[in-house]
């Protein structure tokens, strides 16, 4: 039962590396995208927080991006491997495209993270680690402190400009 | 299955902070990990390939709603 | 379901339900709504009764819409 908690613990550090690079990469803490974000932005910044962090996490909630990928993607290859896997990341590709989202954070985070996770099952873990340690890792962002997460998230954002 | 109480226990913990939480603008991102733990749930309740399609339509549903209620209410702050 | 995950999920439901009739301001309701869903989803699911679980799913979303509509129809 400890070898499954540590699994899991591990499972949410390498989620979190993943799916925060992706969308940095991406660029989702840009403001001036999608009107719902900026709205969400503005509350995080009147609350204590950063507003580029403020504007990736508007990002997350309004749109499926890296962090949706790699939790679909890792029920996806729970039920059925790596195909299981790419047929997420196809329905996270429709999912962005009906939230008039036309960027490719989502599906790329999908992919990448079918490949991840596949890889860690073969080195022992369970695709259900990744489930519950995705889960685990969106809580960090966007369920713990918004004021924190967000600061953390401008600094990173720092770093890529 | 640990995962799954797991998932469960960040579910109950996201929908309690979300019903506390009184801006609508900070709301959202709790409803946001609420809708996460509960497409993980579904999938680790039912192993089986329709369940992905269930969990994907139900958090592709619960972004698109999210995203509508944010619009509205930044609609709304606009004017 | 083993009893502790179905008193989770229920607990979600009710509390959704409950703070929806309580809370005064819209889109606190309409998110409230949107918990109810999130509690009862997985019970939908637990029976084997995945088309339905698509179904409402696809449709709770898109019900909020049609209400966010009629909510700016009125504020406007």
């Amino acid at each position: 039962m400890l070898d499954e908690i540590l699994h899991i613990m591990a499972a949410a550090i390498i989620s979190w590396i993943l799916f925060v690079t992706v969308d940095i990469f991406f660029k989702l803490p840009e403001t001036g995208g999608v009107s719902g974000a900026s709205a969400i932005a503005r509350d995080i910044e009147a609350g204590g927080g950063a507003l580029s962090g403020g504007t990736m996490m508007g990002n997350i909630v309004c749109s499926p991006d890296a962090s949706a990928g790699t939790l679909l993607a890792a029920c996806g290859v729970y039920v059925a491997g790596i195909p299981g896997g790419l047929a997420a990341a196809v329905m996270v590709y429709v999912g962005n495209r009906i939230c008039h989202d036309p960027g490719y954070a989502g599906t790329t985070g999908a992919v990448l993270a079918t490949f991840v996770v596949y890889a860690f099952t073969l080195a022992g873990f369970a695709a259900t680690d990744f489930i519950a340690g995705m889960v685990i890792a969106i809580l960090t962002i966007q369920g713990l402190s918004h004021v924190h997460a967000s600061r953390l998230l401008a600094r990173l954002w720092r770093v890529r400009q | 299955m640990i995962a799954l109480y797991v998932v469960a226990a960040i579910a109950v913990f996201a929908a309690i902070r979300v019903i506390v939480e009184k801006n609508t603008g900070r709301k959202l991102p709790y409803a946001n990990v609420l809708g996460f733990a509960v497409s993980g749930a579904v999938v680790l309740l039912i192993d089986h390939p329709l369940a992905l399609v269930a969990a994907a339509a139900y958090f592709v549903g619960s972004t698109l709603e999210s995203n509508a209620i944010a619009s509205t209410y930044a609609g709304g702050v606009k004017r | 379901m083993i009893l502790i995950l179905e008193a989770a999920f229920g607990f979600i439901a009710l509390v959704g339900a409950i703070s929806a009739a309580l809370i005064r301001d819209s889109y606190g309701k309409l998110i409230s709504l949107g918990v109810l869903v999130a509690g009862i989803l997985p019970f939908i699911v637990d029976r084997g009764y995945i088309d339905v679980a698509i179904t409402v799913a696809l449709i709770a979303p898109i019900a909020t819409i049609f209400v966010l509509m009629v909510a700016r129809r009125e504020e406007a």
